[in-house]
């Protein structure tokens, strides 16, 4: 069984990664003004850490079998509960104590959360869809509540807004540009699933109950205990997200924070050439698909496109990239 | 040394008694056949044995102590590895990841592949497969597949080994090179458990042999005692008629099919033999246009059944029924339109379904039962149902008594025989040689997706379809 080299294979496997170099060449050539720009790369990654953090961990959700439709109300709802512990925890004991606690306290929300859409798909056996649709309105309904439909602000001078707004200054232009740690975050979240993904024991039991959930029950592994980390770990990651974007914003509105989150995420994990019915999937290709997207909305805006065309463009991407890693249709 | 023992083993399901207390032993160094017609509780009694399922009455012990296997992972540690019927490996791992799922190698929280994908390359070697161990198994031929299934269950180093039926989709070469590893394994002390409705694969491999019937034990007999024709009955519990009715003479010369050079004649059964992979699934559904092709005879399945070609799939849990339908309802689908234009007269198709349960005999309380709870044999009387109702001209049955009880079986070879005696024509692809010698006229046999040879009338034997679909040079 020799491997030949098949265009169609290669595109289906790197057909992303392509596009993404396609793309950020004619853009370089075509917007100059914009894209010559280092700071607009910059801001391509910056701007994007918290639905790239959802997307990371939705990535492996999707690589069960799963899916989550809850995430944006679930960053809402971390926000809104995570911000008011700070406040609460400002007015005692000092401002970095009271930062970090509150930054771990987010995470430990998110992974909550998440792990309570577990428990109800597979101890309850409801299916992902209908369960994540319900935590979709709950969250929300909670988010609206506990902030009474307002915004919470942090009262945190300018401690908690560090991970955002503080970072490491590369030696670019007069004044050096600053990556925020928020980036690095990203990053290291991308790093670690994919190890976790690709080499470790629990990342092939993951491709195995998505691909296959009988063989994977008759080689003895826990379906459901694989399935519910799945959604813990996206929980967590909502939860670094909404640590992140808390701090760069300041705030968290209860009532937009969030919104539509689950639907840009899910389309980054598809561009990135996940299969949305489960078993094959990789973090890269969603990292790059999160790059992909902003870097397209940010061309409408610099092409002076009208916002409500980019559903258009987004969605025609989509369509394309499902079609290009389905490959050749098979009968 | 007994390994492995049973005693009175029951397993109820809702409202079905699978097994009625079976009490059996597995010794050391020894093969024990299985057999038992569709629905006679062989794979629940392996699934028992392995630990996928819990009893509902009696015991099960590991070398002479009582233990309770209540998961896959229990009946693993007690040393006890199955070869699944149906594939359970997983297609976008790789080989060795697919061997050692559950059982991962690694260091620290990081897999070991390389350690992995030598130790799968030996266990792949002892089994004879050509896949490499970093092959994605979604690539492989299901043969290969199959091969990858057992070299898993080798790497368990299990004492007792569970084959359910391991050789259905095996060519006769790689069926050769499995039992040749079964006697090596034998020889080494493992006891091995062959489950299988292969009377003479059983009885050539087997010391001895188990006779389930209706989830009740029959006998254990010596296979060195035994015969074919025996084995038969005591599985059946009745004295079979000759499996094969006489082949009828055709009438005419009449070609309803053409497609290049193939032909088939009104009036005659045309058998299509080949080793796995050899592309007789592949012509047929190209010619009812099912997938594009050259020879296409149709473009799309919908005209091919106008012209009064129909193909009655090997893959009946997959693409010959619907399993959640009833069998009314999985007859008439093809048919709709028969059965009024706007709303379907449920009646009249109840009428239709119950005629094709009175004349194939399909054993079913009514024909709104779910087909996915029948056995095999009914399930294939159903499907043969299905297509017979649109009164075609030519037949095509792909693997039509796989996974089918004997009972059912001689029944669908009468059905058959019947269908060409009155002027159809009747395809069958098969992998099982005695049924092409028992029923066709003709055989066609292919090789890497082209023919071999055709043989006609008494040249048809067991020998010559082998040389020519493994493309030996006669002497």
């Amino acid at each position: 069984m020799k491997k030949e080299f098949k265009v169609s294979e290669f595109v289906q496997e790197w057909g992303v990664l392509i596009a993404f170099v396609l793309f950020s060449i004619f853009v370089f050539v075509k917007f100059p003004d914009v894209f010559h720009n280092p700071l607009t790369w910059r801001n391509l990654f910056s701007q994007n850490v918290d639905v790239g953090l959802i997307a990371l961990g939705m990535t492996m959700v999707i690589i069960g079998g799963g899916i989550d439709l809850s995430v944006g109300s679930m960053l809402a709802l971390t926000g809104v509960l995570g911000l008011s512990f700070l406040n609460r925890q400002m007015g005692s004991g000092s401002e970095s104590s009271a930062v970090l606690l509150s930054a771990l306290g987010m995470v430990g929300i998110g992974g909550v959360l998440g792990a309570i859409n577990g428990v109800i798909i597979t101890k309850f056996r409801v299916v992902p869809f209908v369960a994540t649709l319900v935590g979709l309105l709950v969250f929300r309904s909670l988010a609206l509540a506990y902030a009474n439909g307002g915004t919470i602000t942090s009262s945190s001078k300018n401690e908690w807004a560090k991970v955002a707004l503080t970072g490491v200054t590369l030696p670019v232009g007069k004044a050096g540009m600053l990556i925020p740690w928020s980036v690095f975050v990203l990053i290291a979240v991308a790093l670690f699933l994919g190890f976790l993904l690709n080499w470790t024991p629990f990342g092939r039991h993951l491709v195995a109950v998505g691909s296959n959930e009988r063989a994977a029950k008759y080689s003895a592994i826990s379906v459901d205990r694989v399935r519910l980390w799945t959604y813990t770990i996206l929980g967590l990651c909502v939860g670094l997200a909404a640590w992140v974007a808390s701090a760069r914003l300041n705030s968290v509105t209860s009532t937009t924070l969030g919104q539509l989150y689950e639907l840009d995420a899910i389309a980054a994990v598809v561009i990135g050439g996940t299969a949305l019915s489960g078993g094959k999937g990789r973090i890269w290709g969603t990292f790059i698909g999160v790059l992909l997207l902003g870097m397209i909305t940010t061309t409408l805006v610099a092409a002076g496109v009208s916002g409500y065309w980019q559903g258009v463009v987004k969605g025609g991407i989509i369509l394309v990239a499902v079609l290009i890693s389905r490959g050749k249709r098979e009968n | 040394m007994v390994r492995l023992e049973c005693q009175g083993v029951v397993k109820e399901y809702p409202g079905v008694r699978a097994l009625g207390g079976i009490s059996l032993d597995f010794r050391e160094g020894e093969v024990h056949g299985i057999i038992g017609e569709n629905g006679a509780g062989k794979s629940t009694l392996m699934k028992i044995l392995s630990g996928v399922e819990e009893p509902t009455e009696g015991t099960v012990s590991v070398a002479g102590s009582l233990t309770k296997l209540k998961n896959v992972r229990d009946g693993m540690e007690a040393g006890i590895a199955m070869i699944h019927q149906e594939l359970n490996l997983v297609d976008h791992l790789s080989v060795a990841e697919n061997i050692f799922l559950g059982r991962e190698i690694a260091v620290g929280p990081k897999l070991n592949r390389r350690e992995m994908n030598e130790l799968a390359a030996q266990y792949l070697a002892d089994v004879k497969s050509d896949a490499k161990p970093t092959d994605l198994v979604g690539s492989l031929p299901l043969a290969q597949q199959q091969l990858v299934e057992i070299a898993k269950a080798l790497s368990c180093n299990a004492d007792v080994l569970i084959m359910d039926e391991p050789t259905a989709v095996l060519s006769e070469r790689e069926k050769s090179a499995l039992f040749k590893l079964v006697k090596r394994l034998k020889s080494e002390g493992k006891a091995i458990i062959l489950v299988s409705h292969l009377l003479g694969e059983l009885i050539a491999n087997c010391d001895r042999i188990s006779v389930l019937r209706d989830g009740e034990f029959v006998a254990t007999v010596q296979a060195s005692e035994i015969n074919e024709h025996e084995l038969a009955n005591m599985m059946v519990g009745r004295e079979l008629g000759d499996l094969f009715p006489v082949k009828s003479t055709p009438t005419t010369e009449k070609t309803l099919l053409q497609s290049n050079s193939l032909q088939v004649r009104a009036g005659e059964v045309l058998g299509f033999a080949g080793l796995i992979g050899s592309g007789r699934t592949e012509l047929w559904e190209e010619i009812c246009g099912l997938r594009p092709g050259e020879q296409s005879q149709s473009k799309n399945y919908a005209e091919s059944i106008s012209n009064g070609v129909v193909y009655v799939s090997e893959d009946r849990k997959g693409a010959g029924l619907h399993l959640e339908f009833s069998v009314q309802d999985n007859i008439v689908l093809p048919w709709l339109g028969k059965f009024g234009k706007v709303v379907t007269n449920r009646k009249e198709v109840q009428t239709c379904a119950e005629g094709w349960k009175e004349k194939l005999s399909i054993r079913v309380p009514t024909v709104a039962s779910r087909v996915g709870s029948l056995s095999g044999g009914n399930q294939q009387k159903v499907s043969l149902s299905k297509w017979l109702e649109g009164n075609p001209e030519v037949i095509i049955l792909d693997e039509p008594t796989r996974g089918v009880d004997v009972g059912s079986k001689a029944q669908i070879y009468e059905i058959i025989a019947q269908l060409a005696s009155q002027g159809k024509g009747v395809v069958v692809i098969s992998s099982e040689m005695q049924e092409l010698i028992g029923l066709c006229h003709r055989v066609v046999v292919m090789r890497d997706q082209s023919f071999a040879g055709e043989l006609e009338g008494e040249e048809i034997t067991e020998q010559a379809m082998m040389k020519l679909a493994a493309g030996v040079q006669s002497a």
